[in-house]
């Protein structure tokens, strides 16, 4: 019964991985790479490790993946033609790579599958959701934090990217004489706010707009 | 031979939950139609059977009969499998609910618990196939080539993702309390005096409740969230292009995905099958369960006659602004009184004072 669910899932993690790479079209890719996580998902519940399979499908399948198909749909993009393959030399090394990851993946099977496995204590509740968290707040603690820390750091990141330079280019030009802003325009993170901020020359505009010293070409003049 | 029984019983479990979801999905459609007709002070349909009540086949037979229209440049494989993925997620989750309690069946001679899967990740499992479900919308929206689409299955993906962070944060507090993610030792947990006095919702968690609640109306893409479907703005949103048999999964996913997420309340928040002489006559339990469920439905269908429809970046505000912190603290908060021991005081207190259910 096992090991018939095992050939199922496995066989639908090749496939699914083998048309990703294969997949011109970036969102078949994607979709692909979803049936991948899920058939791995589902392989994990058949080793007894339940909770890794339900945040394999939230964590990955769920919110990653979405996130990519979100992007290929706003950029909508197209097709990738075939073209012809850069660094061909490194066919024969690839294929010699792969060759030595099926000669080791060989002698796992044949020489030491035989030799006894060394048994984890407590098999019955390695993998629940129980032993999982306490191990995640005892004594895997410190690995735990720094790894939620570097996610931290990676979101801070993305937003200061984000948002340096507000929401004009440096080298950007005012029109002289009076004008007037909504207040949306100079503080992108007011939401629908079009209350009216007057300026009575040019050069009060540019500092509204946070462009003072910038070098441009000024049209005062 | 056991297993073989095992087997049988599990299947026969699935088809029980599958045919009473249906059902009830079914007839929840009919009585949205007439509630909203009487909110609205009309009729509603009545024409089919007594009182409409035969409406639901007749609306199968049309959606079965009606043409199938595929889009000229259309993505094909994509449009077919979007709806396919929608109904698929919707109905998976269906397998964790407990029904009911504990039933000796007369007939083969045994003792079942009224849930067909029941394991230690229940709840992750029922978040993990929800946060699947987006895809039917995303694929949907994308592969019609069709620009009102393409806008509803953008709107939807990004409202999801929004929403359902709020709606795990919102469930985090649960499972503080219970320190389980079986559902069925969640709804165990909640039985107090009269079956009443556990529930999660008065014990401790009207924070949380409140925040599932509308986390979860925003989930299911209903009004006043249904800014995927926003029919004045973007004709009919991710469906537009979708007809007949393939509309109708659509159709189908929306309803059912309002039924689990009611279940899922019920059995979180309001304290599942529990309720008073369950434990004098446990079948008692299924009707409870069913009950409360209708009950969220009828909430549901009431909002829709009811409230307006947000505008996009209200609800992005609302979301992430709001709801999310409100979700941290109501965390902090229940952590304080688990840390505390209040809930064990309460616990032992309810335990002491017996009444009927305790």
């Amino acid at each position: 019964m096992l090991a018939l669910l095992f050939i199922l899932f496995a066989g639908m993690a090749i496939g699914c991985a083998i048309s990703m790479v294969a997949q011109r079209n970036p969102l078949y890719g994607a979709i692909s790479l979803i049936g991948v996580f899920i058939s791995l998902a589902c392989l994990y519940v058949t080793l007894a490790a339940p909770f890794i399979a339900a945040v394999q499908v939230i964590v990955y399948a769920g919110a990653i993946m979405v996130l990519v198909v979100f992007v290929i749909m706003l950029l909508n993009v197209e097709e990738e033609e075939r073209r012809p393959l850069r660094l061909r030399a490194l066919v024969p090394i690839a294929i010699g790579l792969a060759a030595v990851l099926f000669a080791e993946a060989a002698f796992i099977i044949f020489f030491v599958q035989a030799s006894p496995s060394t048994p984890t204590r407590n098999i019955s509740d390695v993998g629940l959701t129980a032993s999982i968290g306490s191990g995640l707040f005892t004594s895997y603690l410190l690995p735990f934090e720094v790894t939620s820390i570097l996610l931290l750091m990676a979101v801070v990141g993305a937003m200061t990217l984000a948002r340096r330079g507000g929401l004009l280019p440096a080298n950007v030009g005012v029109v002289p004489g009076y004008q007037s802003f909504s207040r949306e325009v100079l503080n992108p993170m007011a939401t629908p706010d079009l209350t009216r901020v007057e300026a009575r020359t040019s050069r009060e505009a540019e500092e509204l707009l946070g462009v003072a010293d910038a070098p441009h070409v000024s049209l005062d003049e | 031979m056991e297993d073989l029984k095992h087997i049988v019983l599990l299947f026969v479990g699935i088809l029980v939950a599958f045919t009473v979801v249906m059902t009830m999905v079914a007839y929840t459609v009919l009585a949205e139609r007439r509630i909203l007709g009487f909110i609205q002070g009309r009729l509603g349909p009545n024409r089919v059977g007594p009182g409409g009540f035969l409406q639901p086949i007749a609306d199968l037979l049309k959606f079965i009969f009606k043409e199938d229209i595929v889009p000229d440049k259309s993505t094909r494989f994509v449009y077919f499998l979007a709806p396919t993925i929608a109904t698929t997620a919707a109905l998976m989750t269906i397998v964790v609910y407990p029904f009911g309690p504990e039933i000796h069946l007369p007939l083969i001679d045994k003792t079942i618990q009224l849930v067909v899967a029941r394991f230690d990740v229940a709840l992750l499992y029922v978040l993990g196939v929800t946060s699947v479900g987006v895809y039917g919308i995303a694929l949907a929206g994308w592969s019609s080539n069709n620009k009102y689409s393409l806008m509803g299955g953008l709107r939807s993906s990004a409202q999801m993702i929004s929403y359902e962070l709020a709606l795990g944060l919102a469930l985090i507090g649960v499972i503080l309390q219970s320190g389980t993610l079986d559902l069925y030792s969640i709804v165990e947990q909640q039985s107090g005096h009269l079956g009443i006095s556990g529930w999660n919702m008065i014990l401790a968690q009207p924070l949380g409740f409140i925040v599932y609640l509308i986390a979860a109306i925003a989930e299911t893409n209903r009004v006043p969230f249904d800014l995927p479907e926003a029919e004045t703005e973007l004709v009919a949103g991710f469906h537009t292009e979708y007809s007949a048999m393939k509309f109708a999964l659509f159709f189908l996913a929306e309803y059912v995905n309002m039924f689990t997420v009611s279940m899922l309340a019920t059995t979180l928040f309001l304290g599942g099958w529990n309720g008073p002489f369950v434990h004098q006559l446990p079948a008692l339990g299924v009707f409870y369960f069913l009950g409360k469920v209708v009950l969220f439905l009828f909430f549901y269908i009431w909002l829709r006659g009811t409230l307006p429809r947000f505008r996009f970046d209200q609800l992005m505000n609302f979301g992430w602004k709001f709801l999310v912190p409100l979700a941290l603290i109501n965390i902090v908060f229940t952590a304080t009184l688990q840390w505390s021991g209040a809930f064990d005081f309460f616990a032992k207190f309810l335990k002491t004072s017996t009444g009927w259910g305790g």
